[in-house]
């Protein structure tokens, strides 16, 4: 699971042009790192491409933080395995 | 621009779906009644009392296409509409924030003036995105605020990358609009309009496609901005060009 954690703050941070230090998973990603909810898709665009999950449209409203990313691809992952 | 983040779009803006033939409906003017007369007086209205001018109008190309002006006057989308003539006023649907659509009484002189669809941008912004897709794909025009709102002096606002996202996906060319004048016509505040000049200038088509085939960025982000960059750039010539 922690790796998942770093995967998607690396993954976060590589779409919005930043260092995975900077950032907090958290803090609201619209709010405090100025990402708009366009480039929010491209982030889910990006997890879609590096797990192969389908993330359903009703997601998008859901997701605030970097941990609501984490969140929503783990349980993807876990859906996909069973 | 990266395939995969593309069709990623495709799919929430269900670019490739059926759409449902009756989907305009919900959006129509009151055309048939109130539509004509309406124009009669805005006609009226624009050449004596405003002494309108529009220039480049054979720039339109056929439909669909997207016309995008610069807003700050609640006169601009009626302005632009009298200028493109009745058939082309027809096939046009104006994407109005939910802001002015849930107000009836707003509501109800949009409507005699023209189609609109109802959208709200800050909290589904998707399907309002979609929405502006569906009414390309049925072969109809839409008119969309890159500002997304009014500006109040007049300056130019950041252009929103939606416009965009719509141009590249649906392949339809962007018509840059500037309209000159309407802010000291009716500023955003007042009610009646005064006799103020006003000129509305249509630039030369943006074809999206030739920005694409430019970037060579991961993120089809960079794409969709690159081509609102464009029209912001362009729009901003129109206004020089217009104030010296």
């Amino acid at each position: 699971m922690e790796n998942i954690d770093q995967e998607v703050k690396e993954l976060v941070a590589k779409i919005i042009k930043r260092r995975p230090d900077e950032i907090n998973i958290n803090a609201n990603i619209f709010r405090e790192y100025r990402v708009d909810s366009l480039l929010g898709v491209e982030i889910l665009a990006g997890l879609d491409k590096k797990y192969n999950i389908d993330i359903p449209e009703n997601k998008l409203k859901e997701v605030k933080t970097t941990a609501d990313l984490i969140r929503i691809t783990s349980e993807l992952l876990s859906k996909k395995k069973r | 621009m990266d395939e995969s983040t593309s069709k990623y779009w495709r799919k929430y803006l269900r670019i490739d779906e059926p759409i449902d033939q009756t989907f305009l409906k919900n959006f129509h003017s009151l055309n048939s009644i109130l539509n004509p007369p309406f124009f009669f007086i805005i006609d009226m209205l624009s050449r004596s009392y405003f002494s309108a001018e529009a220039h480049g109008l054979e720039n339109i190309p056929d439909p669909p296409y997207i016309i995008a002006p610069n807003h700050c006057s609640s006169m601009d989308q009626t302005m632009v509409t009298w200028a493109i003539g009745r058939t082309r006023r027809k096939e046009l649907y104006t994407l109005t924030t939910k802001f002015f659509f849930d107000n009836p009484f707003a509501r109800f002189f949009m409507k005699i003036g023209a189609n609109v669809v109802r959208i709200d941008t800050e909290e589904d912004f998707m399907s309002a995105l979609q929405a502006a897709c569906k009414v390309i794909k049925l072969g109809k025009s839409i008119y969309i605020n890159p500002e997304g709102t009014r500006s109040e002096t007049g300056e130019l606002l950041p252009f929103r990358p939606g416009v965009g996202v719509v141009a590249v996906e649906t392949g339809a060319p962007i018509v840059p609009v500037y309209i000159d004048g309407t802010i000291k016509a009716l500023p955003p505040g007042s009610l009646f309009p005064m006799p103020h000049k006003v000129r509305i200038y249509f630039d030369r088509p943006i074809r999206a496609g030739d920005l694409v085939k430019e970037q060579r960025s991961e993120r089809a982000y960079d794409v969709y901005k690159a081509v609102t960059d464009e029209l912001y750039e362009r729009v901003k010539v129109l206004k020089e060009k217009v104030s010296r």
